[in-house]
This record gives structure tokens, C-alpha cells and sequence, in this order.
């Protein structure tokens, strides 16, 4: 139990972390840029999407590492630079989305199941059940 | 001015509109405010360059973060409003502050009717979760009085008839309403934090129905995954001020005894 909550507590600082972290959505040093992404939690699974426009389907690499964490990996159609921006101030290039999004709840990760439409990632992830407790 | 007058002006005005150029009267005024999807802002920031209008306005206040966009070397406020053609359009480069959303929209609407705008037309994005799985997303709209909705209801837009709005769309009805100045807000189903480009073509498409406004939207769909790609950090800093504003409160059931 108090591993549960120690675990919990570590989420919770890490979720107001990055809820108020001013870092930019593009890493210059692994030429990517942060794809937005959404975690929805239901009774039975977890559904986390990315917006991946620019991207070729085949490229799209989804990892689970450890119990707790998903990282997306996509490759772009073409590269970009801050020119493309109209930036002309800072020099760097891209070519891939990536991120890394925590799950907030216990997952079966070995039955994660992906599609790609429209240029959007869903990855659905069964919730991981605990034990039932019988109604008397 | 000295610096007390300049105080007393700020506090009793938080929000004031400089105007830059003559403004066109008995205008139709578009809001294109960042909101779901951005749905508003990339439909009516698309309106204001397929029709060349000209910056004649800015909002000001201390309620906005201090922030100035350079667009070729020159800065300009985040928050502006274009005009020519017997259009006025408003729109914001940066989400607005939950905090500063009350005053902005009132001082919007005060200044519209001050320039005898002849109707106010609000467009948003309504969150849908399958989003991805629908092609042509549908537009829904709201009016704030009753001839408005039933010319709605007769070209045949979907009307929205139950539910809460949150968010700039609903203080714009509100505070248009109050005023007896029409507006109608029109709202595409789109995503709720990705940039939904697609959902601004098929509102831009529905205001032909209502308007004079015939725009060609194929060049924002050719141009769709680039604003996907340039949007998302004014999406992701758009969605903390939705959740600040508690727009999930769209979902919820209304209450109507």
C-alpha cells in the first residue's frame, strides 16, 4: 500500500511538473519535435492519441517502457527547419516526432493495440483489473 | 499622461481597443478566438487573408500576458482585428488568460455595437471523441434571439437546442444578447486539443448558407497538415486556459425542470 501511494505521489509531482514546465515542444540534439498528445482513462482502458501530421504510417514506432511509460516515435514525410517557421534567429532541423506520455493507471501493456487515421495515433491499452470484492 | 491618470485610466478600463484605421460601420463581425481545435481561429485567420483585410484595430490590456508577435520584423498586439469589405474579424495569435476572457468579450461586444456591427458571428469547435473516425465533420449553431434561430432552422443548419457553451463563443451570446445585438455562433465538431483544420473548412463552408460569404477553402485543406504542425503550441497552451475555464463542462447534462 505505501508503495502505491509513494507511486502515486512520484505521478502526481511529475504530472504538475510537466503541466507547468515552460520547456519548447522541439529538442534541437534528437532533431524532434513533441507531438501533442491526449490520455483518456475509461472503466476498461486507457486510450492515449498523438498528432502526427507530416508522418508516413509504416514509420510510426510505439514502445512500452516499464509498466507505467509509452513512447512515440514517428518519422516525417520531409524535414523541418526553423526557416519553414519564419524563425531566423535559432538554427536547427527536424525530422521526427517523439515523446514519452506516463499512464496514470495500472495497464496490460503486451495487449496494446495501435491505428493510425488521419493522421492521428490511437493506442488502446487494457486497464490491468485488481482483485473483486464480493457484495454480501 | 501622467502616471496616476495612466492608472486611473487602466483600472477603469482593463481592457481597452486602440483603433489603427477607419473602422467599417454596419459590418458583419467575425470572432475567431483560440478554442477547441482552434477551429475559429484557423477558419477566420483563412477568411482575413483570402480577403486581403487590413489590421485597423488591437485589443490592450494588463489582463493579457505581455507579449508582442513580430511578423516581419514588426511587432504587432497577439490580439487583433482586421476590417474592409464590410467585414470586421477578430482574432488571437495567443490564448486568451481564462482570467482576462470576461472583460475582452465584453469590451468586444461593447465595441461592436458602438460601430453599429449588424450581426456577430462566433466560430468554435465542438470536441468530438471519435473524431478521427468521421470524414466531414458536422456544424452545429446557437443564435441569441429567436428570428435569428428560426432563419437558422429554415436554411437548415443543425441547431443546437440543449447543453452548456463555455468558453469565448458563450460570452459572446451572452453579452450579445443582453445587448439585443444579433449573433449567431457556429460550431464544427472537430478535436478537442489537436489543431482541426478540416473542422475550420466545414464551418467557413456553412457561413455561405448565412452570410454573402462564398470563400474557397481548398487551399486550407492543401495547407492542413502545416497548420497542424505550426498550431500546436498555441493549441497546447490554448487547452490549459479551456481546462482553467472548465470547458469539459460541455459535456454535462443540463438541468431543466
Amino acid at each position: 500500500m505505501s508503495d502505491y501511494i509513494e507511486d502515486f505521489k512520484t505521478w502526481a509531482e511529475e504530472m504538475i511538473e510537466s503541466a507547468t514546465s515552460e520547456r519548447p515542444s522541439w529538442d534541437i540534439e534528437s532533431c524532434s519535435l513533441e507531438p501533442l498528445c491526449n490520455i483518456f482513462v475509461t472503466t476498461k482502458e486507457v486510450v492515449v492519441t498523438a498528432d502526427l501530421p507530416y508522418t508516413e504510417p509504416k514509420t510510426v514506432r510505439v514502445e512500452a517502457i516499464g509498466k507505467d511509460l509509452i513512447e512515440i516515435e514517428a518519422k516525417m514525410k520531409r524535414k523541418v527547419n526553423f526557416d519553414d517557421f519564419g524563425i531566423t534567429h535559432r538554427k536547427g532541423e527536424f525530422s521526427s516526432f517523439l515523446c514519452q506520455t506516463r499512464i496514470p493507471v495500472p495497464i496490460k501493456p503486451e495487449q496494446m493495440k495501435t491505428s493510425f487515421k488521419h493522421g492521428i495515433l490511437e493506442i488502446r491499452l487494457p486497464r490491468k483489473k485488481g482483485y473483486e470484492i464480493k457484495v454480501e | 499622461m501622467n502616471k496616476s491618470k495612466q492608472r486611473k485610466q487602466t483600472m477603469s478600463q482593463p481592457v481597452r481597443i486602440i483603433e489603427k484605421k477607419p473602422i467599417p460601420t454596419e459590418a458583419l463581425m467575425l470572432h475567431g478566438l483560440p478554442d477547441v481545435g482552434l477551429v475559429g481561429l484557423i477558419a477566420t485567420s483563412y477568411i482575413i487573408s483570402e480577403l486581403d483585410l487590413d489590421e485597423i484595430a488591437y485589443v490592450d490590456s494588463d489582463l493579457l500576458p505581455p507579449v508582442v508577435v513580430l511578423h516581419e520584423g514588426l511587432p504587432h498586439a497577439p490580439l487583433r482585428i482586421y476590417g474592409g469589405k464590410n467585414i470586421i474579424a477578430a482574432i488571437s495569435e495567443m490564448a486568451i488568460p481564462a482570467a482576462a476572457i470576461h472583460p475582452v468579450m465584453r469590451k468586444l461586444t461593447d465595441w461592436a455595437q458602438s460601430k453599429k456591427v449588424k450581426m456577430v458571428l462566433s466560430i468554435g469547435g465542438m470536441p468530438l471523441e471519435n473524431r478521427q473516425d468521421i470524414k466531414e465533420p458536422k456544424v452545429f449553431c446557437a443564435a441569441s434571439n429567436r428570428d435569428l434561430l428560426d432563419m437558422l432552422d429554415k436554411k437548415g443548419l443543425n441547431i443546437l437546442k440543449e447543453g452548456y457553451m463555455v468558453g469565448p463563443q458563450a460570452l459572446t451570446m451572452r453579452y450579445c444578447a443582453e445587448r439585443k445585438l444579433s449573433a449567431i455562433v457556429l460550431l464544427a465538431q472537430s478535436f478537442y486539443n489537436y489543431p482541426d483544420p478540416e473542422a475550420a473548412a466545414v464551418a467557413i463552408n456553412e457561413l455561405a448558407k448565412i452570410t454573402e460569404l462564398k470563400i474557397d477553402v481548398s487551399k486550407l485543406l492543401e495547407k492542413g497538415e502545416e497548420i497542424r504542425l505550426r498550431a500546436r503550441d498555441i493549441m497546447k497552451r490554448t487547452q490549459r486556459e479551456l481546462t482553467q475555464m472548465k470547458k469539459s463542462r460541455e459535456y454535462d447534462l443540463p438541468l431543466y425542470v
